[in-house]
């Protein structure tokens, strides 16, 4: 039995529907990453959710009571938002208390629950700064703060990180998960980036226009994706058709062959069927572009240093983890 | 070196002195006894003021002035800040109308306005000229621009729609999200508004002459018609007013602290 069941939603946009007939269950406890590029209706999704878009068809469930109609403050759902969106006429204190004073909480004991969230979010010192005068990490973690102190039954996440740098996106992500892990609160993570949704999720809801691609752990959605587009989103994976997959590697396929660039090995040989077109540093990945005929591929590689690094025009041969190829539709 | 560096104190201090310089004179007219041929005044005293703040004439202009304008103010506010807040809400597209609509006060002569309005409002079904609520409704327009202009910089600055749903996920209702989220962040372009229409519609005088004139004196159409008086009287007359004007906008400032 989930927790949170989508039945049958559909949303229309002016010129186009944006979700038709969309199913999805969320388990209790769980965080579920909803992942796709921008304009793919994740957003609305959650929103809906919220109760701050309408839908135009279907249902919502939590907890087994139909929740479609009702109004945003009768949800119980905590959110926190892309550019924090916390009050700038109150105290970080008071940003965390407001639910609370909402629901009628006492003063004594909402010092206190407020204090306790703080504290969880390590801001303690922080209870009479105005959310100005905090880093963009720290009004983030207000702003969990905020969403978390009145025990929501669900917690939304609408791209939460996107606005900060790496540095603090890293370590705001650790503590996310760590946050929700602790807490059990089942919580629906909005993201466009594929290495956060890996590294945050229990499970994944790859999305595009609207509609949900896959769905599984990150396991499951980097190792065998469904589609050409779950391929190159998620894994960077190099596509070919059936007619050079045939032709190169004599691979007797009917859809595209998904190959990661980390399967391939590349071999400097003067006699090497393919050549090295340049190549990106990703820290401790390099990743080449090789020109293998007419088809162009990328090949990760560890990063063995500076001199070892092949120029372009260096002629390679290229060894494939043939177990580790992936046919798509 | 040093003239360099002291040229913009220069400026600025003698800018100053040069603005000051009337109501400096102004100040020392309504202080001094008589000031006629002589360089330096004859004497002081605080006569004209006493005078002044004994005349009844003057402490009812004074009360119309502050009910007339006070009450414009209140009614633009009641108006005005609902509206703002619906057009950055809801309807974003009206901003731009808005922004030209709020021009028309001020691109239109008070003059020419108020023949307009004379002709309009003299009889038919709504004779309103010769009454205090015809300036109601020209205070309006003038305080109008200045008050939807400070909270439309506020307000596309806002992120009003995170803030309303966060709120709201909060627990708040929208009317309560509103009073208590949006209206207090609101608060620094609300009273700079304040401030601004307040001096202006305390100093306002065409309107008030050619659409009620004597029939409901105002502090300036008093003003204007005590310029035959003594000019120790009217001196200590616009020193009040002044001080009144300041008074009132410290007192609100320190509110707004």
């Amino acid at each position: 039995m989930s927790f949170v069941t989508l039945r049958g939603l559909s949303k229309q946009l002016p010129d186009r529907p944006l979700f038709d007939n969309l199913h999805l269950s969320i388990q209790e406890g769980e965080l579920i990453t909803l992942l796709g590029p921008s304009g793919c209706g994740k957003s609305t999704l959650l929103r809906a959710l919220a109760g701050l878009t309408p839908i135009d068809g279907g249902q919502i469930l939590m907890a087994g009571e139909e929740i479609t109609h009702r109004a945003p403050q009768q949800r119980q759902i905590g959110m926190v938002f892309q550019h924090y969106a916390l009050f700038p006429n109150m105290t970080v204190a008071g940003n965390v208390g407001f639910g609370l004073k909402m629901q009628g909480v006492p003063e004594p004991e909402r010092r206190e629950r407020v204090m306790q969230m703080l504290e969880l979010v390590e801001l303690a010192g922080k209870a009479n700064a105005m959310p100005g005068e905090l880093s963009g990490g720290q009004q983030q973690r207000v702003a969990l703060a905020r969403a978390l102190a009145v025990r929501p039954r669900l917690l939304l996440l609408d791209e939460p990180l996107s606005a900060l740098d790496a540095r603090i996106r890293r370590h705001l992500r650790s503590q996310i998960r760590e946050l929700v892990h602790k807490l059990g609160v089942t919580t629906v993570f909005v993201t466009h980036d594929q290495e956060e949704a890996l590294l945050l999720s229990d499970r994944i809801v790859l999305m595009q226009d609207g509609q949900i691609v896959q769905t599984g752990t990150a396991e499951e959605i980097y190792a065998r994706p469904v589609n050409r587009f779950a391929a190159r989103f998620i894994g960077h994976y190099n596509l070919l058709d059936a007619e050079t997959a045939r032709r190169l590697l004599g691979h007797q396929g009917q859809g595209y062959l998904a190959i990661r660039p980390e399967c391939i090995q590349l071999q400097p040989q003067a006699q090497g069927q393919a050549r090295v077109l340049g190549h990106q540093l990703l820290g401790n990945v390099v990743r080449y572009q090789v020109q293998w005929q007419d088809q162009r591929l990328d090949v990760d590689t560890l990063n063995q240093g500076v001199q070892g690094l092949l120029p372009p025009g260096t002629l390679v041969a290229l060894q494939f983890q043939t177990d580790q190829f992936r046919e798509v539709a | 070196m040093p003239i360099a560096r002291h040229w913009p104190k220069a400026v600025l201090g003698s800018l100053m002195g040069l603005l000051l310089l009337p109501i400096f004179a102004t100040l020392v007219y309504s202080l001094s006894s008589h000031w006629g041929a002589t360089i330096l005044p004859d004497g002081f005293s605080l006569n004209w003021y006493l005078q002044l703040w004994a005349e009844p004439r003057f402490l009812a202009a004074l009360g119309r002035s502050l009910l007339v304008c006070g009450g414009s103010l209140l009614l633009t506010y009641l108006v005005v800040v609902p509206a703002a807040f619906v057009i950055f809400y809801r309807y974003p597209q009206l901003d731009k109308p808005m922004g030209l609509l709020i021009l028309l006060p001020f691109a239109m002569p008070p003059v020419v306005a108020s023949v307009g309005l004379l002709s309009l409002y003299a009889g038919g079904a709504l004779p309103l000229v010769g009454t205090p609520w015809i300036l109601l409704g020209c205070y309006f327009s003038l305080a109008l621009p200045l008050l939807y202009r400070a909270l439309a910089n506020r307000l596309s600055r806002l992120a009003l729609h995170d803030l309303m749903a966060a709120a709201q996920l909060l627990g708040a209702s929208a009317p309560k999200a509103f009073w208590l989220v949006i209206l207090p962040s609101l608060r620094k372009s609300l009273f700079s508004a304040l401030f601004l229409s307040f001096s202006f519609l305390m100093g306002e005088f065409v309107f008030a002459n050619l659409l009620v004139g004597t029939r409901f004196e105002t502090l300036q159409i008093y003003l204007y018609n005590m310029r035959a008086t003594s000019g120790h009287y009217t001196s200590a007359l616009v020193i009040s007013y002044f001080l009144i004007t300041l008074l009132l906008t410290w007192l609100a400032s320190r509110f707004n602290r």
